[in-house]
């Protein structure tokens, strides 16, 4: 045995060895900031994932265009129908805005507000795990993303939070990751609980409303918002509406299911919370 | 075979790796076969260390395990070191017990896959994360997706080892 290792690379096991000791301290060490080195080849083979990845969405794009014209065309149509409507809910929520506005200044309430400082990114790379949900984005530190920051579509709904950043290249953790831990709130209850990743779920595209209060009565279909408690995350993020209502193994609490409102497969371009002030 | 040989030998085995990485890493994902996406790394360090034995495989585990580790998401460091060994076994195994054919390359990699299956399942039922049937339901589907990718990834390699492979440069 001393022979056959002598021979075949015990050198370049000790390497290994060494190596795989100081990629673990590092990873630790430097916690949501890429090691050096994962961020040097990160860095340089962004631009191939860049290209690969809009390679990839035109291809799909024109095999779209070609072979599902008609469903495009009926989906258009569709569209123009919803945003009649919407913009008829919109002429009303003005109005409710502006009686808003007067009753809050009569009461001398401070006025609400809400702003996101966004970074639009693109997404060149997937899972490449099955045993996790991550995107891969086209910016970095150099455009001041950091760990920890959100990550929305163009609509406002929660794709999920950024856990490891590099100079041009961040990774996301999606909402339905085994590490999702955030405050959620039901929208028309507003019965608040904890989103959690689950494992099973997971594969399944879902994620948990977990620790429900006993009085919540919830039904299938309800939005869910994330409810901005600890100020880390903002509030009103949507992320999706409750499937189904259980209650755990030991019998002692009541979970949701919740199904993401994202497509998670078809996202091309995210935006990025860096900062956000909300005055409710 | 001389130093200029060994590095141009080396450097084409890393040029046949690109298109795996390009594969596993940008591609793949984008279509996965009902939620799968495979696992082609260790089918490349399985089809080199085959040809080219232990010696050749424990340094090209090396290098695999060191883009596995620097080129993905969420490395520890662990995966170096367990494509090393990987590379240094399959290459003793092909060797001595098996031959340089895909029949052998096809064993190989279904051990450094099911071993790398099992460890992963280990650490999640250690952590608690999930329940055994649970966890075996991503875990065979992605062994089983990812052996089917075998011939592709044998039949790259074997072109390069039949070019430059073994002491043909020398």
């Amino acid at each position: 045995m001393k022979d056959f290792l002598r021979q075949n690379g015990i050198l370049l096991l000790v390497i290994a060895l060494l190596l795989s000791i100081l990629i673990g301290i590092v990873s630790v060490a430097l916690g949501g900031r890429a090691d050096p080195l994962s961020d040097l080849v990160n860095t340089v083979t962004a631009p191939v994932k860049g290209g690969v990845s809009a390679a990839a969405d035109w291809l799909e794009s024109v095999y779209g265009y070609v072979f599902h014209y008609g469903e495009i065309e009926d989906e258009l149509a569709e569209l123009r129908a919803q945003v009649g409507k919407l913009q008829e809910e919109v002429r009303k929520g003005e109005e409710a805005i502006r009686e808003n506005e007067q009753l809050r200044e009569l009461l001398k309430f401070q006025a609400r507000r809400r702003e996101l400082t966004t970074e639009p990114a693109k997404v060149t790379g997937r899972s490449t795990s099955n045993w996790e949900s991550t995107l891969t984005l086209s910016k970095g530190t150099s455009a001041g993303i950091e760990a920890g920051d959100c990550v929305i579509t163009e609509m406002g709904v929660l794709v999920g939070v950024v856990s490891e950043t590099g100079l041009n290249w961040s990774t996301v953790s999606t909402v339905i990751n085994t590490d999702t831990e955030m405050g959620g709130i039901i929208m028309r209850t507003y019965s608040a609980g904890v989103l959690e990743g689950d494992f099973a779920l997971m594969n399944q595209g879902r994620l948990k409303l977990n620790y429900l209060p006993e009085e919540a009565q919830l039904v299938s279909g309800d939005e869910v918002l994330t409810s901005g408690r600890g100020e880390v995350f903002p509030s009103g993020l949507v992320v999706g509406r409750v499937e189904g209502v259980f209650t755990d193994p030991s019998g002692q609490t009541r979970y949701a299911v919740v199904e993401p409102s994202v497509a998670l497969d078809s996202l091309i371009e995210v935006f990025v919370i860096k900062d956000f002030e909300i005055v409710e | 075979m001389t130093r200029r040989d060994l590095i141009q030998k080396w450097a084409v085995y890393g040029l046949g790796l690109v298109p795996i990485w390009l594969l596993d890493a940008c591609i793949l994902p984008r279509y996965p076969l009902w939620g799968v996406v495979p696992m082609l790394l260790p089918l490349a360090a399985a089809a080199v260390a085959v040809l080219e034995g232990a010696s050749a495989g424990t340094g090209f585990g090396l290098a695999v395990g060191l883009l596995w580790e620097l080129a993905y998401p969420g490395g520890f460091g662990g995966l170096v070191l367990y494509m090393a060994l990987a590379g240094m076994a399959m290459g003793a195994v092909s060797q001595y017990a098996l031959s340089q054919s895909f029949l052998g390359c096809l064993i190989c990699a279904g051990g450094a896959l099911g071993l790398l299956e099992l460890l992963r399942m280990a650490r999640m039922l250690f952590i608690n994360a999930a329940g055994l049937s649970e966890l075996l339901q991503v875990a065979v589907p992605e062994f089983l997706w990812s052996l089917a990718w075998t011939p592709l990834v044998w039949l790259l390699f074997r072109a390069v080892y039949n070019r430059v492979g073994g002491t043909k440069l020398a």
